[in-house]
């Protein structure tokens, strides 16, 4: 059966009937084509799936598309503005933070919502909120750098 | 079919009506997993997500009062140390936003890490009904054996209740896993001691179900933490769990890791005890 789902997506309204058991990833993804978001491990391991909902970083692997009805979702095609890039996206380019790329877009949403939280995370902190998601090319580094650099500049 | 009240009275009534055949999902950090391995949900699930005020936390009497949808982030933020170090250890920021502690009681897997703090903090589940009410069962009482609790196919859970939180001498908790954060516990423990010297000891991992080491904390009784009773313990500790063979560990390293952890566990109470003294 489907779900008539009301929601509001990168600051769009969005209205559509959604099968009951679709994740919110395959949802994005397969119906309304943001491929932006990906999927990997599909059990909250990885972290490559997030988005964030409401501000807060969640696994869109592991959430049902039901299940955001009412609720604001924001992707990394949210993040940019036009053609201009959020900080946090320029500080990724800037210190060569990606590799293969598949885990950026989760990385992103990740430190985007740290930082909307507490632009003056220290690095614990910032660690600590980077910790579910996982980098396989083991760029840590440039990663965590990219993020303290936009903590700096404000405005992520 | 897909229900999503925004009252728990609602949902209550919903899980009344369908009984086994509809499933509650909470945070789905557990139950999607199965499904994107291919288990249906079923055909009814009762989704709690859209309850307002699930996530509440109130106070009554001196007792903190958890709503069942209340998340490991939540707890993380607690003033009740081995809770929120537990919450802290869950998964990652994206699982501990999503994730419920009725999720983690209701699913009741042996290594469930809020399953282990609230036993070693003398919690309580409510577990209500739609016409029958609600009833409070000790945590101790509600794991029945390997993924069974006492929840029966009609009820939801509803609260859990902490004891006297403000009065506790000093808590503590200890993980072993693999890695440091998206942790499945090999072993983790707890331990809470109240003013009356009364210590609550708590392995998760070692058994079909998240335990109280019962043998062992009387055993340790209410007096002194001496270097020779926290040795006794921990040899007590190691005799009483129930721990496997699997993929995770082997049965004999988590048998010594709750040795260990003991000594830990109750090194780290008596430093605290002795702070406050």
């Amino acid at each position: 059966m489907a779900w008539h789902l009301e929601c509001t997506i990168n600051g769009s309204a969005v209205e559509r009937d959604v099968p009951e058991d679709v994740t919110l990833l395959s949802f994005l993804r397969d119906h309304l084509g943001l491929t932006g978001t990906k999927g990997a491990c599909l059990e909250g391991e990885c972290g490559s799936c997030t988005v964030l909902l409401d501000d807060e970083p969640a696994c869109s692997c592991l959430v049902l598309a039901a299940q955001v009805h009412g609720r604001r979702v924001t992707t990394v095609e949210g993040l940019a503005h036009g053609d201009r890039l959020a900080t946090v996206q320029e500080k990724f380019v800037e210190t060569g933070a990606a590799q293969c790329g598949y885990c950026t877009p989760g990385l992103l949403m990740a430190a985007k919502a740290l930082l909307e939280r507490n632009p003056d995370a220290g690095e614990q902190e910032l660690r600590v909120a980077l910790e579910g998601n996982i980098c396989r090319c083991t760029g840590y580094a440039s990663i965590v750098e990219a993020v303290q650099l936009a903590a700096r500049e404000g405005n992520p | 079919m897909f229900h999503r009240p925004a009252t728990f009275a609602k949902a209550l009534a919903i899980k009344a009506d369908l009984g086994g055949r509809v499933t509650p999902l909470a945070g789905g950090t557990d139950l999607i997993v199965g499904l994107n391995r291919g288990t249906s949900l079923g055909e009814e699930v009762l989704d709690l997500s859209g309850v307002a005020d699930y996530g509440d936390i109130d106070t009554e009497n001196g007792s903190l009062l958890l709503r069942g949808g209340v998340t490991f982030a939540r707890l993380a933020r607690l003033d009740i140390r081995c809770l929120a170090d537990a919450a802290r250890s869950v998964g990652g920021p994206q699982i501990r936003n999503r994730g419920t502690i009725a999720g983690n009681l209701a699913t009741a897997s042996p290594a469930g890490d809020g399953s282990a703090a609230l036993l070693a903090l003398d919690a309580e589940v409510e577990i209500s009904h739609a016409t029958r009410g609600a009833r409070w069962i000790k945590l101790a009482d509600y794991f029945l054996e390997y993924r069974k609790t006492a929840l029966g196919d009609d009820e939801l859970i509803s609260r859990i209740r902490i004891p006297a939180p403000d009065a506790l001498e000093a808590t503590a908790w200890y993980k072993i896993g693999k890695r440091g954060a998206v942790n499945i516990s090999v072993v983790c423990a707890a331990a809470a001691r109240w003013p009356d010297g009364r210590l609550c000891l708590a392995f998760g991992s070692v058994a079909p179900v998240p335990m109280r080491a019962t043998e062992t904390e009387r055993l340790i009784g209410t007096g002194p933490l001496t270097e020779e009773l926290i040795h006794q313990a921990a040899q007590c500790a190691m005799t009483e769990v129930r721990p496997i063979d699997d993929w995770r560990a082997s049965a004999d390293y988590r048998r010594a890791m709750c040795g260990v952890l003991t000594r830990r566990l109750l090194r780290a109470v008596r430093a605290d005890s002795e702070g406050k003294g």
